[in-house]
């Protein structure tokens, strides 16, 4: 069974017809790649999956969209759970104004958890799973502004690993990063892909590429091409994905 | 034809006649600041001292301290504050996190900002017929702190609407992600950040309960009185209708001129405290939040 | 790990197998011929279809690891080293196939003493010995054992400039033998071709470990 499937998928901001009639899916422990130039809807599609549509007014949304078999959008579907199991990154390193292991406690304090054990071994496990456990294991009750924006970036994904989510969507997690930083984000997803199930937005052709299985482009809203990342980097069926990954857009 | 020499030229000419026309518009205006101060200042410091702070009136206020009135206008900050500052924060937290966008977000706006715009002895004859006379508080510091909190529920909806939505989306995605609900974003994440821009608008209304008279006119000051507040229930004298008293219709008004630049000395000097210390404030608390 | 080193260190692994198999298929043709062994000779023939499918595969990788991965620098000069070391091990399959078709098409065993005037047998050990060396270089990124090639090259080239007047001599001496005379000079040819093969290799190894460009220079 796919881990996420969307059935004809059409979204609406106001007037604007934003996504049109997507159909894709994708399977457990894979790292889909969205890609394609602004405005084309590939964010605006990511947000679907946890539902953050639901905070912008005036969006309607039709068509099916199914997580682990569940349509995510029936009346009665718990959004908290949902986004407790869809965990997401940002573009921009959205650290809270706390300490470092509040930044990571959050998710659980706020979904119930006070068990201070759990939470704290947690805190270290999610550090760890995010590569950022040695940098900051000796400073844990400082602030999180104190680090480094790539640092910052992995406490992000520390702080949405902590509540044990299965699937981690990243909206351009690099594209404020310096290369340094931007490798060793490309590097945890390849390793995180062994446990979750990763769909990122990227603008960065090579990051697709060097991160993704499959490729999905999307062009004014549509769904152009959707294949294995190899195929569509070396072989596209579509001239307007081959314009685009070669950079002659236009 | 002008040679585009005599155009570079003239060019240089205006900018600097319009440098210096701004140049000394703001002198000016400190100027007069200063002016303003300094004319308090000489006038009032001779009056200044430990028993003016500390005592109370004497002979038809034309001796003594002023006491009971510093004691009155804290009274009237602290009742004012309890009810303006929640119910302030919390308005400004429905209309800006809470409710949708549409024409009751923007009708909440306007009424906001018309209440603002209402003089100030209006709220004063308001706050008398409902709160003295109708809900028979009397004049007291109950009726007056609440009229001075309607004065600068206003301010306080308005700048802690502004903190608020200095607050990048960011930060509310972030926390709604984790299966925050909209509660937990606010209180746990959004208020923290907006908190020293929250303080600030405090002060600032402070400020502005402190040097009011119209409001308390008829709400709660009293001429005089021989014995601090003991209950809500009481009136009080406060700084700037004292001022007013003194200055204008005592018995002995040309005595009483000392005390009266006393009185206005230490209401100018209570509201740059209060405000020197809103800055300060603001400081501490930026930079315990500042972003890199 | 960075996933581009998991993908080249894959590489490397599908090339080695890429050279065992060839190594092996030269190996089957040296006892083919020694042994006469049609059946053996039959056998490389068809495995020669799994040389051609294992070079698309690692063109294919290299392809992909450029497209996915735009490697720079040292891994830059891998997968291009790999991409032509690649051509070269099929061309030595294919030399090992064209052995082995001498070896179905032959009625007779070599006769024993042609096999050691040309001294094709020893010439035969000493390409396999080459590729042998050439792996060795390539796994261990050894460019001294790589420079060793070119010795064993000029070897070949010695016994490859002697055949002809040996062959000839060994045909006006033996005119039944003709025919096997001239599949002997044939295969010489070949295995010169794998020492040809083998240097181009080694020269593709220094290449990539030191980024020096040997083609075509003059010593």
């Amino acid at each position: 069974m796919p881990k996420i499937e969307t059935k004809n998928i059409n979204l609406y901001y106001g007037d604007f017809h934003a996504l049109k009639g997507i159909t894709m899916s994708m399977e457990p422990k894979t790292v889909t790649a969205l890609i394609g130039p602004s405005g084309c809807g590939k964010s605006t599609y990511l947000r679907i999956f946890n539902r953050m549509n639901d905070l912008i007014d005036n969006v309607k949304l039709s068509g099916f969209v199914l997580v682990d078999g569940q349509d995510i959008y029936e009346k009665g579907t718990k959004v908290d759970e949902l986004r407790k199991n869809v965990g997401m990154v940002f573009q921009k390193p959205n650290p809270f104004p706390k300490s470092i292991f509040e930044n990571v406690a959050y998710g659980m304090k706020v979904n119930g958890i006070k068990d201070t054990k759990y939470i704290t071994q947690k805190v270290e496990q999610s550090l760890q799973q995010a590569a950022l456990w040695d940098e900051v294991k000796d400073k844990l009750k400082k602030s999180a502004f104190e680090l480094s924006g790539g640092q910052q970036q992995r406490l992000c994904i520390a702080r949405a690993l902590a509540v044990e989510p299965s699937i981690l969507l990243m909206d351009e997690p690099a594209s404020a990063l310096d290369p340094l930083s931007t490798s060793k984000i490309e590097e945890l997803i390849y390793e995180l892909k062994k446990e979750y199930t990763i769909v990122i937005v990227t603008h960065n052709m090579q990051q697709a590429g060097r991160v993704s299985d499959k490729t999905a482009f999307f062009y004014l809203g549509e769904l152009i091409e959707f294949d294995d990342t190899k195929i569509v980097f070396t072989n596209p069926k579509n001239t307007k994905t081959q314009n685009y990954i070669t950079g002659r857009f236009g | 034809m002008e040679l585009p020499k005599d155009i570079a030229r003239k060019k240089r000419r205006n900018q600097s006649i319009a440098f210096w026309i701004l140049r000394l518009i703001s002198f000016s205006i400190v100027g007069i600041l200063f002016s303003i101060l300094g004319f308090i200042i000489v006038k009032g410091i001779g009056a200044i001292s430990w028993k003016f702070l500390t005592s109370w009136p004497e002979d038809g206020m034309t001796k003594g301290g002023i006491f009971p009135c510093i004691i009155g206008t804290i009274y009237l900050i602290i009742g004012s504050m309890i009810f303006a500052f929640p119910i302030g924060v919390l308005s400004a937290l429905y209309i800006n996190e809470y409710s949708k966008k549409g024409w009751f977000k923007d009708f909440i706006r306007l009424m906001t900002d018309n209440l603002a715009g209402v003089p100030s002895i209006v709220f004063g004859l308001f706050g008398m017929s409902l709160f003295v006379n109708q809900l028979h508080f009397g004049a007291s510091i109950l009726a007056g702190s609440l009229t001075l909190g309607l004065l600068v529920l206003p301010i306080v909806i308005r700048t802690t609407e502004e903190a608020l939505k200095s607050v990048p989306d960011m930060f509310r995605h972030g926390s709604m992600a984790l299966g925050a609900s909209k509660w937990q974003t606010t209180s746990k994440v959004i208020l923290p950040i907006a908190y020293p821009n929250v303080i600030t608008g405090l002060i600032l209304s402070i400020g502005r309960v402190s040097g009011e008279t119209a409001p308390i006119l008829f709400t709660v000051a009293a001429y005089s009185l021989p014995k601090l507040p003991s209950s809500l229930k009481d009136q009080v004298m406060a700084l700037p209708y004292h001022l007013y008293v003194v200055a204008t219709s005592g018995t002995h008004v040309e005595e009483s001129r000392g005390m009266a630049y006393g009185t206005a000395l230490v209401l100018i000097v209570l509201v740059l405290i209060i405000n020197l210390l809103a800055n300060w404030l603001r400081k501490i608390f930026s930079k315990k939040v500042k972003m890199n | 790990m960075a996933h581009i080193d998991d993908e080249l260190d894959q590489l490397k692994v599908d090339t080695l197998g890429m050279w065992t198999l060839v190594q092996l298929q030269l190996r089957k043709g040296l006892e083919a011929l020694t042994k006469l062994d049609k059946d053996l000779a039959r056998e490389i023939i068809l495995s020669e279809r799994r040389v051609n499918a294992y070079e698309i595969k690692l063109d294919t990788d290299c392809e992909n690891i450029f497209a996915l991965f735009s490697p720079v620098a040292v891994d830059l000069r891998f997968v291009l080293a790999v991409l032509k070391i690649n051509t070269n091990l099929e061309r030595i399959g294919d030399i090992a196939e064209g052995i082995a078709r001498f070896v179905v098409e032959t009625d007779d065993s070599f006769d024993t003493k042609l096999l050691e005037i040309t001294e094709l047998l020893l010439m035969y050990e000493e390409a396999i010995d080459m590729l042998e060396t050439s792996k060795k270089a390539f796994e261990m990124e050894d460019t001294k054992m790589a420079r060793s090639i070119f010795k064993k090259d000029e070897y070949l080239d010695k016994i490859n400039f002697n055949a002809n007047e040996i062959i000839a001599n060994y045909i006006r001496q033996n005119l039944d033998h003709t025919e096997q005379a001239l599949y002997a000079l044939s295969i010489i040819r070949k295995l010169e071709r794998v020492g040809d093969q083998s240097k181009n290799i080694a020269e593709e190894i220094i290449f990539y470990v030191e980024a020096k460009v040997l083609k075509h220079k003059t010593e």
